[in-house]
């Protein structure tokens, strides 16, 4: 009875341990996974390659230090189209930590852009030691992101500097003229004359923000094609999408007229202020998760 | 689709053109001369210059389409190897990022992308000069860039190390203001620098803005040069130059009317004779007119204002360059665009001063009318001779032109550095090749950078042409490197010629 018991006791307490090792297991496999797609979000240029060189650089035009380290590029995880990196070129990568390298490492480089001229020099936002995770990607195009796509991360970053985020239909657009100056005052002429226009946005749903009184905004929005504004979205008529506003603070008349009702007006002016309807799953993830 | 790799067709190309073209050169029309290529000598015959010409996007960023226009560019002068450049590139790697520099560590053979300004993703104006006061060999870099992420800022930063990664450091920043042009000087106490801009924040309507600092950038003074009644503003050309000797001399476009198409504008310059140190400077030039400070070189130019494509797919407006000898400060040239001759879009001019800015040349200087054309860059060598940069809309072609002179352009040499399609790429927005270009000289050098289309075609640049983006020069086609094609865009262009003697 005894033994049977200790034994019972014995199985019961590994069988606790087991679970509770295999949850703790899961439980950092997940985390791990977390951060690796928390990473995958933040970084522009991830790839897996084996450690060529330490202190050293693979082209001249980066400054050599202890942080510095060259990696044969085994496999393509996330670049930009306009960067050319495949399979078997040499990156220098700043690394945080060049103790935790030897030459001959495995590990996945999750990093941002730092030199770019005959070669390509990154720096180091977290790594992965070990062998590229399945399905790793061999480089080439395909796997570029779309050059004019946020990441998560700075989609995060956008709305959170947004004063509200909505969904809605154009159902106006129109020029906008600055108020009449006195005759005389001063001129404002120059090439990046914004040409400003107003877009009156019928509301279907608030992401971020408070209800908006009459359900319409007023969206001011440069039409020129000057550099200045080469990026910030233009409005057409019957236009869906998802809008990050701000109130307006560029114009210098941040009231105007809808209908009978002084309104503030809002301005849609960084690149990607404006959304696809397609994104919305997104957006709503991304905003649950601030 | 393996990449070519481009050539260089000087010395050997260029000597038998040149004997070629004296032979025939009577024989030819100046159109078939021009696609050819051909070094043009009017009124001497002197050596063929060496040039050199670098398409600046780098070989890792082959697979970019941006119209990187509008070039500029800076040169270490105590480390010429040393050299920035920039244009309107977006940064490669991120929409949040830092605009980017180009910076040759190779006395411009190759170049390299670094994102070090503090403007987000890219300006929308950009300048900069690299003094040599502070003695660090890959700075100063002192820039003054514009952020249009909201609104309209100027920051005036430094980078005392342009192959670092630290973000330059903004010493100053204020709203309102347009087309920074930044020039600088570097002397034993360290550096002087010069920035003209059209500064809004001025309720009178007197626009034309010089920032000084002669500290380095620690401090900068704001200094009105425009001292008559304006339109309700200057043109956006505001443009300083500096002679060795402290010597500062600066053009404007002193708009008198402004009807939203035309400005009815003076070509002023000012000068100040102690580095602009003292307490009321860029007062020493007084025009005999009115006695006011700033010398009217020329008194209502018609000039025409289009936000919109107007020669070709570009833009005008407001094209201004000066120059001063270096070493003569009495010497000074300017250069400008207005409406010219009937028919004309935009005309250039050059005109010149060898007493200080007193009198000026009553006509424009001999060859130096050039019809439908802008981006007007002058520089003057340290031996006297003047480089005359300018981009030409001809028979549909952008032709990048550098003209020489030694004898205030009584005679001169022709150099075509680029003849390019101009109605491809489609313009992404405006400017298209840039509301300025740049020409300095060093040395025995004049180096500049234009921007054009970069299509991988020898007979676009007829002195020949080094792509570090991957190119196909035989079937005259961009690829990312990895083979898969690129659509053409506008790259901007590094250039350096030697300095006729």
């Amino acid at each position: 009875m005894k033994i049977s018991s200790v034994l019972m006791r014995s199985s019961l307490w590994g069988a606790g341990l087991l679970l509770a090792s295999c949850a703790y297991a899961s439980l950092a496999t997940s985390q791990a996974t977390d951060s690796q797609a928390d990473l995958m979000g933040k970084s522009s240029i991830v790839f897996s390659g084996t450690v060529s060189q330490l202190a050293a650089t693979s082209f001249a035009d980066v400054p050599k230090s202890a942080q510095t380290i060259v990696v044969r590029v085994d496999a393509i995880l996330k670049k930009p189209a306009a960067v050319s990196l495949k399979r078997g070129d040499s990156v220098t990568v700043e690394v945080k930590d060049a103790s935790a390298f030897q030459e001959g490492a495995h590990a996945t480089f999750y990093t941002t852009g730092w030199i770019f001229g005959s070669g390509v020099a990154v720096k180091e936002l977290g790594h992965v030691l070990g062998n590229a995770a399945p399905g790793a990607a061999t480089g080439g195009s395909a796997h570029g992101q779309e050059q004019d796509r946020l990441s998560d991360q700075e989609l995060k970053d956008r709305m959170n500097a947004s004063d509200c985020v909505v969904v809605g239909r154009v159902t106006d657009v129109r020029k906008w003229n600055a108020p009449k100056t006195k005759s005389g005052s001063p001129l404002h002429v120059t090439e990046h004359d914004p040409d400003w226009h107003e877009a009156v946005v019928e509301i279907q749903s608030v992401l971020k923000g408070g209800p908006v009184k009459g359900n319409k905004v007023v969206v001011r929005f440069p039409n020129l094609n000057d550099v200045a504004w080469a990026h910030s979205p233009r409005f057409t008529k019957n236009q869906r999408g998802i809008f990050c506003l701000n109130r307006d603070k560029a114009t210098g008349a941040p009231m105007t007229k809808l209908g009978s009702k002084e309104v503030h007006v809002y301005t849609c002016l960084g690149h990607g202020d404006t959304l696809p309807l397609s994104e919305e799953a997104r957006v709503r993830a991304l905003l649950k998760n601030q | 689709m393996k990449a070519v790799a481009s050539r260089l067709r000087f010395p050997g190309f260029a000597v038998f053109a040149a004997l070629f073209a004296l032979l025939l050169s009577p024989l030819l029309t100046p159109s078939v001369k021009r696609a050819a290529g051909f070094l043009l000598a009017r009124g001497q015959a002197p050596a063929p210059p060496s040039i050199k010409i670098v398409d600046l996007i780098p070989a890792s960023l082959s697979g970019e389409s941006n119209q990187d226009s509008e070039p500029f560019l800076a040169i270490q002068k105590d480390n010429p190897q040393v050299m920035v450049a920039s244009a309107f590139t977006p940064n490669p790697f991120s929409l949040t990022g830092n605009a980017p520099l180009y910076v040759s560590q190779d006395g411009g053979a190759s170049w390299a992308l670094n994102a070090i300004t503090p403007v987000e993703r890219m300006t929308c104006d950009i300048t900069h000069a690299m003094a040599t006061g502070e003695s660090h060999p890959r700075g100063d870099l002192h820039a003054g860039t514009l952020d249009c992420s909201s609104g309209v800022t100027l920051d005036e930063s430094e980078s005392n190390d342009v192959v670092s990664s630290a973000t330059m450091n903004v010493q100053s920043t204020r709203g309102n203001v347009d087309q920074p042009f930044v020039r600088a000087l570097g002397v034993s106490s360290g550096d002087r620098i010069y920035i003209g801009v059209n500064d809004f924040n001025r309720t009178n309507g007197q626009t034309a803005t010089i920032d000084v600092s002669v500290d380095g950038g620690a401090t900068y003074k704001s200094v009105p040069i425009e001292m008559r009644k304006t339109a309700g503003q200057d043109g956006p050309s505001v443009r300083p130059a500096v002679a060795n000797d402290g010597t500062v001399y600066a053009a404007f476009f002193g708009w008198r009317k402004f009807d939203g198409k035309t400005a009815t504008s003076d070509v002023v310059v000012v000068r100040d004779d102690a580095a602009a140190t003292g307490a009321n400077p860029f007062q020493a030039l007084r025009d005999p007119s009115d006695r006011q400070p700033g010398r009217v070189v020329v008194k209502n130019a018609s000039i025409p204002w289009s936000n919109a494509p107007a020669l070709g797919q570009e833009r005008i407006g407001s094209t201004l360059s000066i120059a001063v000898d270096p070493n003569k400060s009495a010497i000074v040239y300017v250069g400008w665009a207005d409406k010219g001759n009937k028919g004309d879009i935009y005309t250039l001019h050059v005109r010149n001063s060898t007493d200080r800015g007193v009198t000026w040349s009553k006509a424009d200087l001999p060859g130096t009318t050039i019809h439908n054309a802008t981006n007007v860059a002058l520089a003057i060598a340290n031996n006297g001779v003047v480089g005359f940069l300018y981009q030409q809309l001809s028979g549909g072609r952008w032709v990048t032109h550098l003209v020489q002179s030694h004898d205030a352009f009584t005679s001169s040499q022709d150099a075509v550095l680029a003849t390019v399609p101009a109605d491809q790429p489609a313009e992404q927005f405006l400017p298209y090749l840039g509301d300025y270009d740049y020409l300095l000289s060093v040395g025995s050098e004049f180096r500049g950078v234009f921007c054009a289309n970069n299509t991988p075609d020898f007979a676009d640049f007829p002195q020949g042409v080094r792509f570090q983006r991957a190119a196909d020069f035989s079937a005259k086609t961009l690829n990312d490197g990895a083979g898969n094609l690129v659509p053409i865009s506008i790259d901007p262009f590094y250039f350096s010629v030697r300095v006729i003697p």
